[in-house]
C-alpha cells in the first residue's frame, strides 16, 4: 500500500509556504528565555507580536530581540488593542515597519469582558489591508457568511475562533467552523480558546490547515514541554485528516474480531 | 525645544534630526517605530528628518503577544 509522503505537506498562506501547522503566540510568558524555548520546542514559523507605545525610560525587557535571531521564522504583528479599523491600519502600518514581515493579523475585540472580534471593523480593516499588499490573516467570529467575505476581499487566510481568547475553553464553534471549512478555498486556522493538544488535533483532523495557540502553552506548567506536545498533536491530527477517518457508525456496534463461536473453526 | 512625546510634554536637548532625539532619550539602536505627526518615519530617513517645536513624536515597539 502507497503511503502519504509527509515531506512535501505544506501549507501556503498570501504565496507563502510553511510546513509547520502550529503558530505560537509570544504573550503570557514568564521571561523572553522560556518563550524563546517554547517557540523552538513547538517548531513553528510564524509567531504573532503586539505593537505598544514605549515608555518614556528604555525597558530592558526586550523579549523580541532573541527572537529575531533565530532562523526560519515570520513574524505576524497584530492589531491588538485596536478598537476599530482605522486604529487597526494604523498599527498594521507600524507593524510592518517595525518587523519587516507583509504578515499581519487584524485583531479588532473592542469589548474587554468578552473580546469577541468585531466583524464589521474587521472586514473593513482586512479590506484596506489586503488592498495595500499586506498578507491579511483576520481573527473573526466562527462565522461562514463572514468568511466568504473576507475571502472574497483578499484575505489570506481565515482564523475562527475556537472560543474567547484566553478562557481555554476549546473547540465551542464546531459546527460553525465545519460550514466555514466546506466552502473555504484560503486556509482556515483556528485561532484563540485551545486549551488542550487534542484540541489542536481535532481541529486539523477536522480540516484546519493550521491552529494558533499562545495562553495554552504559555499558562500551561511546562511551556517548553507543551510546546512540544502541541507540535505532536498538530501532526497527528493532519496525518488523521490525510488518512480519512473511518464512516461513522449508525449507533450499532460492528465487530472488528470474528463473530463465529471461540471454539470453531477458521473459515468454517 | 518642546516636543509632545508619547502624549507627554518633553524638553528636547537634541532635536537636530529624529535620531538625536532617540539617542537623547536613550533608544538609540533599539528597534523602534518612530511617528512624526501621525506619519510614519522610515528608519532610513530618520537622520535626516528634522524636528519643528511643537511636534507630536510618538514611539512604538513590538512586546509579546497572541
Amino acid at each position: 500500500m502507497k503511503r502519504q509522503g509527509k515531506l512535501k505537506d505544506e501549507w501556503i498562506v498570501g504565496g507563502h509556504r510553511f510546513s509547520s501547522r502550529l503558530l505560537m503566540g509570544t504573550g503570557k510568558f514568564q521571561d523572553a528565555e522560556t518563550m524563546v524555548e517554547a517557540v523552538l520546542a513547538s517548531g513553528t514559523q510564524i509567531v504573532t507580536v503586539a505593537l505598544r507605545r514605549v515608555g518614556r525610560i528604555p525597558q530592558e525587557d526586550d523579549m523580541l530581540g532573541p527572537l529575531r535571531r533565530l532562523e526560519g521564522i515570520t513574524l505576524m504583528p497584530n492589531t491588538s488593542g485596536a478598537r476599530n479599523a482605522s486604529e487597526a491600519i494604523r498599527a498594521a502600518r507600524l507593524g510592518r515597519e517595525l518587523s519587516g514581515s507583509p504578515f499581519v493579523k487584524v485583531e479588532i475585540h473592542p469589548n474587554p469582558h468578552h473580546l469577541m472580534p468585531d466583524p464589521i471593523e474587521t472586514f473593513e480593516a482586512a479590506r484596506i489591508l489586503a488592498a495595500e499588499g499586506f498578507v491579511v490573516m483576520p481573527y473573526m467570529p466562527a462565522d461562514p457568511v463572514l468568511a466568504k467575505r473576507l475571502e472574497d476581499v483578499g484575505c489570506a487566510s481565515l482564523m475562527p475562533l475556537g472560543s474567547a481568547i484566553g478562557s481555554g475553553r476549546g473547540l465551542a464553534t464546531t459546527e460553525m467552523l465545519r460550514l466555514i471549512l466546506r466552502d473555504a478555498r484560503i486556509p482556515v486556522i483556528v485561532d484563540a480558546g485551545l486549551r488542550s493538544p487534542s484540541e489542536a488535533a481535532a481541529a486539523l483532523e477536522m480540516g484546519c490547515a493550521a491552529v494558533l495557540v499562545n495562553s495554552a502553552v504559555a499558562a500551561s506548567g511546562d511551556p517548553i514541554a507543551m510546546a512540544a506536545a502541541f507540535a505532536q498533536a498538530v501532526e497527528a491530527g493532519r496525518n488523521a485528516n490525510l488518512a480519512g477517518l473511518m464512516p461513522r457508525g449508525g449507533g450499532t456496534a460492528l465487530a472488528t474480531s470474528p463473530l463465529t463461536a471461540f471454539l470453531s473453526v477458521e473459515g468454517q | 525645544m518642546k516636543l509632545t512625546v508619547n502624549g507627554e510634554a518633553y524638553e528636547a536637548k537634541r532635536a537636530e534630526s529624529v535620531t538625536a532625539l532617540l539617542e537623547e532619550m536613550g533608544f538609540g539602536g533599539r528597534a523602534v517605530v518612530v511617528v512624526l505627526n501621525d506619519e510614519v518615519i522610515p528608519a532610513s530617513t530618520r537622520s535626516t528628518c528634522v524636528l519643528r517645536e511643537g511636534d507630536c513624536v510618538d514611539l512604538f515597539r513590538l512586546v509579546g503577544g497572541g
